[in-house]
């Protein structure tokens, strides 16, 4: 389902140093997969996960999802295929604080360019009663709890129905125990609903509830 | 189109956060609106009011004056030069084509009281044939007439809206007596009033009495201005070449001019546009600093927000989509400045209106919400640049 094929990442530091983040990467993930990609912090996991994320572009080789290849497309094309194709869920929750729990899970109906099949607010609803957060749909995100602010990312990553969640560091900033129910909640959504999940830690014992690892160091997969 | 929809609501839910940063930041705006406005009415009713005067007198009038015409389209030569006697005005008056000639002395600003009130109003001495020349039509009582000026009798008229400053009415103050700088008047007639505001040189604001009764005032008995009616609008030319003849046997040819009121009116008038354009580009100045101001407010806005566009970058939004988003937050804190503007001017127009005839015309509210939204454009866009252009991977990791 996403298949990166000899991705490279450079970047030019000063007049001819070339820093290479990411070297040969050649990976698949199929469709209803849960992947963790695990390394140290400069390992270039990042750099993987903004490439995997349609946030940036390799220096060269081929990313593609499913049937569609993306290579030197124009910054509103990547934006548009973000809008379809990924689910983000971030360390920082990142949702905005002036938004209300509702707004925010409704914001990327807001910026999508094809019609939607779905009712956007039946769907926010309706996720919003599956994630527990009934009664918060007028709240904002700094008047609910750590727990609850990734439950409404994952709910906000999963409005567009996209084709995999990107789950960047989603325990970081939570107790053990509020971690361990995001990461179960992660599960099952990948289990009950087939959704594809990729997550992306540092943290090796949340990489042992994915199915399958990939581990990276100094920009190439170990 | 949806989409601007939501910018704007979005832009105006950061308003009600940010009340007192959106009011200070549209106050720029709003100054630099109320400026403009205000100038543009003040010279349109300037303007309208000059044109309403002149046209209160009536056609084919002329203004002999003293001094060159070049110099008086330029606004001075009013005063000074030479001045005119009683012998122009008999040897003028025999002019086939003039119909009727005032020779005018002006005591002008001069102290007016009766009943214990006292206005500043000038005094025109001159003779019967004033009335006809100003256009002024009788209300109440009679216009001066031949007896009055051969005995330099002390009448007066004076026209119902300043009659109504001394007496309460019209009738009462017929046959009153009126005190101009300490020699008393009788009121013998009252004219009507020709309309206007209340500021000098107003047709209104006029006492006519006889040239004799003022001898006080004007002991050379001389005349600052010969004003004259021609029959024929064709004879003008004629008519003004006839006097020039006259007049230059006596005195220098550039010592005394001979004027259509039209022509001064447009030489008035000019003046007036002039002053009042460069008025305005200097308020112009502070739309330019209110702009300013908004470029700034939004470069802070951006700065706030670059977590919220990295956020918003990932969730779908293209470099458009934040461009939009500040760009109608910036015309949207502009607009509001410019309708506040165009609010209290209109506030301010209807206070000074009994005092000034100044007036708001719709190229006026069209000017400032034109001018305020494209303020908003040209200031909003470099901040909105600056968000849109922001990398979407440092943004969101922006703290």
């Amino acid at each position: 389902m996403i298949s990166l094929s000899n991705i490279n990442k450079e970047y030019k530091l000063d007049h001819d140093v070339v820093f290479h983040a990411l070297k040969n990467i050649t990976l698949t993930i199929k469709e209803g997969e849960f992947v963790a990609i695990v390394g140290p912090s400069g390992s270039g996991k990042s750099t993987l996960m903004h490439i995997i994320g349609l946030l940036d572009e390799p220096s060269s080789g081929t990313i593609s999802f499913g049937n569609q290849q993306i290579s030197k497309v124009t910054d509103d094309t990547l934006s548009t295929l973000r809008s379809e194709i990924v689910g983000f869920v971030f360390q920082q929750f990142n949702l905005i604080n002036k938004l209300t729990i509702l707004e925010n899970i409704l914001l990327p109906t807001v910026y999508a360019r094809k019609k939607l099949d779905f009712n956007p607010e039946e769907k926010a609803h309706y996720l919003i009663k599956r994630f527990g957060l009934e009664g918060k749909e007028r709240s904002y995100p700094n008047k609910i709890s750590g727990g609850q602010q990734q439950r409404v990312a994952i709910a906000r990553a999963l409005i567009m129905n996209p084709k995999f969640i990107l789950a960047d560091e989603p325990t970081g900033n939570l107790d053990t125990k509020t971690g361990k129910e995001i990461i179960k909640l992660l599960t099952e959504l990948n289990q009950q609903e087939k959704i594809t999940i990729v997550l992306v830690t540092h943290d090796p014992t949340i990489a042992l509830l994915a199915r399958r690892t990939i581990k990276i160091r100094d920009g190439e997969i170990v | 189109m949806n989409y601007i929809l939501f910018a704007i609501r979005s832009a105006l839910a950061d308003f009600a956060r940010n009340k007192g940063r959106t009011l200070l930041t549209s106050l720029g705006i709003l100054i630099g609106v109320l400026a403009v406005v205000l100038l543009t009415a003040f010279g349109l009713g300037l303007k309208r009011y000059i044109g309403n005067q002149f046209e209160s007198l009536g056609a084919n009038l002329m203004i002999i004056m003293p001094g060159k015409k070049e110099t008086m389209m330029r606004g001075g030569g009013l005063m000074g030069g030479i001045k005119f006697d009683e012998k122009d005005a008999t040897k003028l008056a025999r002019i086939k084509n003039i119909t009727h000639l005032a020779p005018m002395f002006a005591k002008s600003a001069a102290n007016i009281s009766a009943n214990g009130k006292t206005e500043i109003i000038d005094v025109i001495a001159s003779n019967e044939e004033v009335s006809a020349v100003m256009n002024l039509e009788i209300e109440e009582g009679r216009l001066l007439e031949k007896r009055d000026i051969q005995k330099g009798a002390k009448v007066l008229v004076i026209a119902s809206t300043y009659a109504k400053k001394f007496y309460p009415t019209v009738s009462e103050a017929l046959g009153k007596s009126l005190d101009i700088e300490g020699q008393s008047f009788k009121i013998i007639g009252i004219t009507k009033s020709k309309g206007g505001g209340g500021m000098g040189g107003d047709v209104d604001a006029n006492v006519y009495v006889p040239f004799k009764s003022t001898v006080v005032f004007n002991p050379e008995k001389k005349y600052f201005a010969i004003y004259f009616k021609v029959d024929n609008k064709e004879n003008i030319p004629a008519v003004t070449e006839e006097v020039k003849k006259i007049l230059g046997k006596r005195y220098d040819k550039d010592a005394f001019s001979v004027m259509e009121q039209t022509e001064l009116m447009n030489s008035i008038s000019s003046i007036f546009n002039i002053v009042n354009t460069v008025l305005i580009a200097i308020a112009a100045i502070s739309l330019v600093v209110g702009g300013i101001g908004i470029m700034n407010i939004m470069y802070v806005t951006v700065t706030e927000r670059i977590k919220e566009i990295g956020i918003r970058r990932a969730l779908g939004a293209r470099k458009n989509d934040i461009l939009l988003l500040f760009l109608v937050e910036a015309i949207i804190l502009s607009v509001l400045g410019g309708l506040l503007g165009l609010l209290l001017s209109y506030a301010i127009v209807l206070l000074i209106q009994p005092l000034f005839p100044a007036y708001i015309d719709i190229s006026a509210v069209i000017l400032a919400l034109g001018v305020s939204s494209l303020i908003g454009i040209v200031f909003g866009v470099f901040p909105a640049k600056k968000a849109a252009d922001l990398s979407p991977i440092d943004a969101i990791r922006y703290e």
